[in-house]
């Protein structure tokens, strides 16, 4: 909100400092706000007013299809922390939040321990990253025929179970299919971790990794000792992103769990999925009601995350 | 964005009524026919619009489709013939939820649009976004003076379910769907339709066995629709049209408790998973729709448009193979009494701001001439809702089960999938059903199930 609040200026009020640098500065006020106008009104008409409808419609009920919202006061929320579905779409996020945040990260960590001083550590950086290119629904199109299950004709991932001589597995079964996509979406979204915290190791200076080494440290003592402490502010913004992103996860679930066409079964479902079935609805009218008040629990939700999650990263910044 | 991708995908996916769309399908698969309906001069329009001069229809299908090559060509011939220009756009089956629903809120809404006649009551008629269609009944299709009314099935537009608030009717049929169990006639060479429960186990047992143990039903699992046939179809034997949306609407959930043909019905349900193919309970529609189509497995229970979408695989797929495609309707279970056939219509509605409704009633009605009406069985391989045109071969088994005067016609899945906007169905019905079918529940937890649930589900909905 500070931005809104034109920036002190120095001198502005004292006009006898004159000279030119002070037409500058009055010249430089000027432009202030026709520089400021189209963002405060683009911002609020495509992101501010429809936030604040979103609250307002999750205290409705709302077909959205010519008729008036009518206000119900927090029955959808009532109703929302009851229902089933929401309850599998709550429990659902938070394994992606969680479970494919730490597994994540604990992909990316171990990269960038080896790839720091690996031979053609930045070819495996860029193969890494591929996944990030690909549209998550195509993603997830792609990884229904990875996951298939039917004897004689598997797709790959029980083939390389059978050949192991392993039994084959029912990947997309409904009961499964969270792990699944877990496993997918932590394939699929290290690269772009390992980008992000290579990019902050590459900035560490090399003398204290050689430093390090003629002490003897091993990987891991580098790792914990050098690249983690130094890297450790890069770390706390990549964990909000991925809280951020995680909490809206849709396409993947939504091709891999189901038809792709339909919702899936609703133990599969994400807050995402909610938000979708319940805007487009599985088989007619629309409730944006549930809808909206299911994107306000996610706002709260992502809020509360983030605030945990940089509070427990709070440290003094190390200079170097 | 993410909506906008969806939206891609639910045109181009299938689990529709006729499958994935696009492209023709090719060697044996091709219908015969189809070159001589596109070509054939265009019929006269029986009622032409006096004052439009232009209509905006809103389609559930995309233009290459064989439902949509039949609506250009009905285009085609109503501009050729009225002068009316059409302002098509090809939306695809969502159109009517991604599209249309929120245009109702402004006044840039389609004159025409169709769907099936549970998802326009749901999600527009109930908001009170159509107008009455009861003067295209009066409107002559371009065959003499014959109306649309004497052409029509009224059993295909004449139900309760096709009515608005003031009882007139919204929808304009011009596509009928059924579902049955199907089979390859050529495969199953000495195969009787069952008469009773007993004989359709007993033909599964024979199939099994001969398909050396491989389970002889296919079911794509991850649809929940598809899953809901089984107990809807038995069930609906027991209490005839209405009952189970009767039970479902109960706010107490006892009426599932009280009427013990739901018992019995799932007790019979719960017999037919064991003949389900391995990884039915993973699958990824198309895929086990495909294995039936390929071969290995005998039965498959699904919509009318089965042999459209499997035709269009096995002619993608080459090599030269075809079915020669068979259906039967489950036999009635003992101790049941209505025996019923499920029928849905598809069909045109007219918006309530629409601009032009005089033409869009104009269209709806020379839909029904037999020279375009003919389409959508000689292109689209569908059934329609007029009885003196000829079947494709595919649905003559199918056919010949509609007509059969000793069964009553109950809506499909007796509108159980349209209950409060189909939530009733994904909170209630389809979790406990999944498990109903993977034998995690006995039907008697099945039943008891659907009381309590449902008792809690209408108390959220207050």
């Amino acid at each position: 909100m500070s931005v809104l609040t034109p920036p002190p200026v120095r001198g502005a009020s004292a006009p006898r400092t004159g000279g030119a640098q002070g037409e500058h500065l009055k010249r430089k006020r000027r432009l202030f706000w026709p520089f400021m106008i189209p963002t405060v009104a683009l911002y609020s008409i495509f992101l501010v007013l429809p936030t604040i409808a979103t609250v307002y419609y999750g205290f409705t009920t709302w077909a959205g299809a010519g008729d008036d919202p009518n206000f119900v006061g927090f029955d959808q929320y009532v109703a929302l922390w009851n229902n089933d579905s929401f309850q599998f779409s709550f429990r659902n996020t938070l394994i992606y939040v969680f479970v494919g945040g730490v597994g994540t990260f604990l992909l990316a960590f171990l990269f960038t321990m080896v790839l720091r001083d690996m031979k053609g550590g930045k070819l495996v950086r860029a193969i890494l990253f591929f996944p990030n290119i690909v549209a998550p629904v195509a993603l997830g199109m792609f990884l229904g025929f990875v996951f298939k299950y039917q004897p004689g004709k598997q797709g790959l991932a029980n083939f390389f179970l059978e050949s192991l001589g392993a039994t084959s597995a029912k990947f997309l079964d409904p009961a499964n299919v969270t792990w699944v996509v877990t496993a997918s979406i932590m394939w699929a979204s290290s690269g772009f971790y390992i980008t992000i915290l290579m990019a902050a190791v590459d900035r560490i200076p090399p003398y204290l990794y050689e430093d390090a080494e003629m002490a003897g440290a091993s990987p891991w003592q580098k790792f914990r000792n050098v690249t983690l402490p130094l890297t450790w502010d890069v770390v706390g913004v990549a964990g909000v992103l991925w809280t951020i992103n995680a909490l809206k996860i849709f396409e993947l679930v939504f091709v891999l769990a189901g038809p792709g066409t339909y919702s899936p079964p609703n133990s599969a479902w994400t807050l995402g999925i909610f938000v979708f079935d319940r805007s487009f609805g599985s088989n007619g009218t629309p409730d944006f009601g549930a809808a909206s008040a299911c994107a306000v629990a996610m706002i709260v939700l992502v809020s509360v995350l983030v605030v945990m999650l940089r509070r427990l990263m709070r440290r003094d910044a190390i200079q170097f | 964005m993410t909506v906008g991708v969806v939206s891609t995908f639910a045109a181009a996916a299938c689990g529709t009524p006729t499958g994935p769309e696009g492209g023709t399908p090719g060697g044996q698969n091709a219908l015969p026919g189809v070159e001589e309906y596109l070509n054939a001069p265009c019929p006269e329009v029986g009622t032409k619009p006096t004052t439009d001069k232009e209509l905006i229809y809103w389609s559930m299908w995309t233009a290459d489709e064989p439902q949509g090559k039949v609506m250009q060509k009905a285009i085609k011939c109503f501009t050729e013939k009225t002068g009316v220009k059409v302002d098509v756009q090809w939306q695809g089956r969502k159109g009517y939820t991604q599209n249309l629903v929120p245009a109702l809120n402004t006044d840039n809404v389609p004159d025409l649009f169709d769907q099936d006649v549970s998802k326009v009551s749901a999600a527009v008629m109930q908001p009170g976004g159509t107008q009455s269609v009861d003067d295209v009944f009066t409107m002559k299709v371009g065959e003499g003076e014959k109306t649309v009314k004497e052409v029509l099935d009224p059993t295909s537009y004449d139900f309760p379910q096709n009515k608005d608030a003031a009882g007139a009717n919204f929808m304009v049929p011009y596509l009928l769907q059924s579902s049955a169990w199907w089979y390859n006639k050529d495969k199953l060479k000495d195969f009787q339709p069952p008469k009773t429960t007993a004989e359709m186990i007993a033909a599964f047992d024979k199939a099994k066995a001969d398909g050396g143990g491989v389970g002889p039903v296919a079911q794509d699992g991850d649809i929940p629709f598809y899953n809901m046939y089984f107990f809807t179809q038995i069930a609906e034997r027991f209490v005839g049209a209405g009952g189970l949306y009767q039970a479902a609407t109960d706010k107490t959930g006892q009426a599932w408790k009280s009427e013990p043909g739901y018992l019995k019905a799932a007790e019979e349900t719960a017999k037919i998973p064991a003949y389900f193919i391995d990884g039915w309970d993973a699958a990824k529609f198309p895929q086990v729709q495909q294995r039936w189509a390929d071969g290995e497995a005998s039965f498959l229970y699904v919509g009318s448009w089965a042999p459209s979408e499997t035709r269009e695989y096995l002619g993608k797929q080459g090599g030269g193979a075809a079915i020669n495609y068979g259906s039967f309707q489950f036999p009635m279970p003992e101790g049941a009494t209505k025996d019923t056939i499920e029928q849905m219509s598809i069909g045109f509605s007219v918006t309530k701001k629409a601009k032009h409704p005089e033409a869009a009633k104009a269209f709806s009605a020379y839909m029904l001439n037999k020279d375009i009406l003919n389409g959508i069985t000689a292109v689209a391989d569908n059934l329609v809702p007029r009885t003196d045109l000829p079947v494709p071969d595919d649905l003559k088994d199918l056919k010949a089960s509609f007509d059969d005067p000793k069964k009553e016609k109950v809506l499909q899945y007796d509108g159980l999938d349209g209950i409060a906007g189909g939530k009733w169905a994904t909170e209630v019905f389809d979790p406990l059903n999944l498990e109903l079918l993977k034998g995690n529940i006995n039907p008697q937890q099945f039943v008891d199930g659907l009381a309590t649930k449902s008792a809690d589900f209408w108390k959220s909905q207050g």
